[in-house]
């Protein structure tokens, strides 16, 4: 990689981090477990590493936003998860505020350069 | 599955033990239906390198179970600038004190100079031991204030707010259009004050690091230095001790980049003593015989003749030291006048 793809790849990931919170919130208003959680923000266009994804999903139980249980399932145990109330109210807000964000940038670009 | 049984063992060995079973449990099921999926897709069972292709693309275990450690950080990035702040100013100020130990002691408790040479091999080991002293200490306060913030005390400006009010005073331009000294070069100026100094005290012992091979001759010439030299040695040490301190006044009181000029001017007029001194001399005997009763029949003129030279020289120098002071005299005086007119 030459360096400017290293900076573009370093900032990119850096623009990614935030963003993959709120999609894993959005998704999980259905429940999931990590396996399909991972396949269905793939097949909406959000690649995520599973040693990106698992740990993710456990900070956000730790943090109150998320909730899960052990279930079996195909012969299986595997771990649901699901949003929490305050994992709700935590998403709308966060919703809002990339909206807000959104509509800035896009102001920003509209804007005629001097 | 033998290999996916291995691969989540080596992961368990690296997770918090609180949480091993839960995280492995978690990730045994996903890998299985992820293999599943894979293999439903193929119509048929994963090849071991397949299967060790999937694990690769997934990480190395320590790197997976290292994403279920809690971020940490040896020394925070709150805290940071500030070690870095008192380490560069604990080596600076280990250096200056071990170098003025190594100059006022060692050579006088040494017989020759590998005392000098050991105590300089020894300066490294030295300023490891400081730097890893002060990161230990900050390593600690990092680990304390991460587990129990209330309890740590605030540090001024990093963990609590801080009064705009209390910023020092701006620092004066001195006018002259000089650029301000960076620190590294008043910390280089120190050092090398230093050095002079010690060079200076071993001369007399080893006065090859002032004659070169021309050393040799002091010890089979029939000549030898009057005693006023020592007085003038004395002085020019006392005058590089002056120096240096006031040098180590201004690092420590943060005063390093614009050096006064009246501190220079100081240093110059200091200067003069030792000249002035060998000067005054009313006999202008600067080198005498080792045996006079033996040699002044034969070397007596030429001890006229080396005498007369070194006291020509002596008011050469002394002429160029006096310009030179008045000339930086002349400067300060007329700073001040345009100063005093400016302020009028």
């Amino acid at each position: 990689m030459t360096v400017a793809e290293n900076l573009f790849e370093s900032l990119r990931l850096e623009l990614r981090r935030g963003s993959l919170t709120l999609a894993v919130l959005a998704q999980l208003r259905k429940e999931h477990y990590g396996y399909t959680l991972r396949k269905d923000l793939a097949d909406r266009g959000l690649e995520i590493d599973e040693s990106t994804l698992y740990p993710l999903l456990r900070r956000l139980e730790t943090q109150g936003l998320l909730t899960s249980e052990w279930r079996e399932e195909d012969k299986r145990n595997k771990r649901f998860y699901r949003l929490s109330p305050d994992g709700e109210l935590i998403l709308a807000k966060l919703l809002d505020e990339w909206q807000a964000i959104n509509a800035s940038i896009n102001r920003i670009f509209e804007q005629p350069q001097s | 599955m033998e290999l996916l049984d291995r691969y989540l063992q080596a992961v368990r060995k690296h997770l918090p033990l609180r949480r091993q079973d839960d995280i492995v449990a978690e990730l045994r099921a996903n890998m299985e239906s992820q293999i599943e999926d894979k293999e439903a897709e193929l119509n048929r069972p994963l090849t071991q390198g397949e299967l060790e292709d999937l694990l690769r693309k997934i990480g190395s275990p320590v790197m997976v179970a290292s994403h279920y450690q809690p971020q940490q950080y040896l020394i925070g990035p709150a805290i940071f600038p500030l070690y870095l702040y008192v380490l560069r100013t604990a080596i600076v100020w280990t250096i200056i004190i071990y170098s003025l130990v190594m100059i006022c002691v060692v050579p006088f408790t040494s017989p020759n100079t590998t005392g000098v040479v050991d105590s300089l091999l020894h300066m490294p080991g030295v300023l490891i031991n400081v730097a890893a002293w002060v990161t230990l200490v900050f390593v600690a306060f990092e680990f304390f204030a991460s587990r129990y913030p209330e309890k740590c005390p605030p540090i001024a400006g990093v963990t609590e707010k801080w009064n705009p009010s209390s910023l020092p005073p701006l620092e004066k331009d001195d006018g002259s259009g000089r650029k301000p000294r960076s620190f590294a070069q008043a910390v280089a100026e120190v050092l090398f004050g230093f050095l002079f100094l010690a060079w200076l005290l071993l001369i007399p012992r080893h006065p090859f690091l002032i004659m070169g091979p021309g050393a040799i001759y002091l010890q089979v010439a029939p000549f030898q230095l009057a005693p006023i030299w020592w007085t003038a040695f004395w002085w020019i040490v006392a005058l590089s001790v002056l120096q240096i301190a006031w040098r180590c006044v201004d690092l420590a009181r943060g005063r390093w980049q614009y050096p006064s000029r009246t501190q220079r001017t100081t240093i110059q007029a200091f200067g003069l003593i030792p000249i002035v001194l060998l000067l005054s001399l009313s006999n202008n005997v600067y080198v005498t015989l080792r045996n006079p009763a033996v040699n002044l029949a034969q070397y007596g003129n030429a001890l006229l003749a080396i005498n007369s030279s070194i006291r020509f020289g002596l008011l050469i120098v002394c002429a160029i030291a006096v310009l030179s002071l008045a000339l930086e005299l002349s400067q300060l005086a007329w700073k001040a006048y345009r100063r005093r007119e400016a302020a009028r």
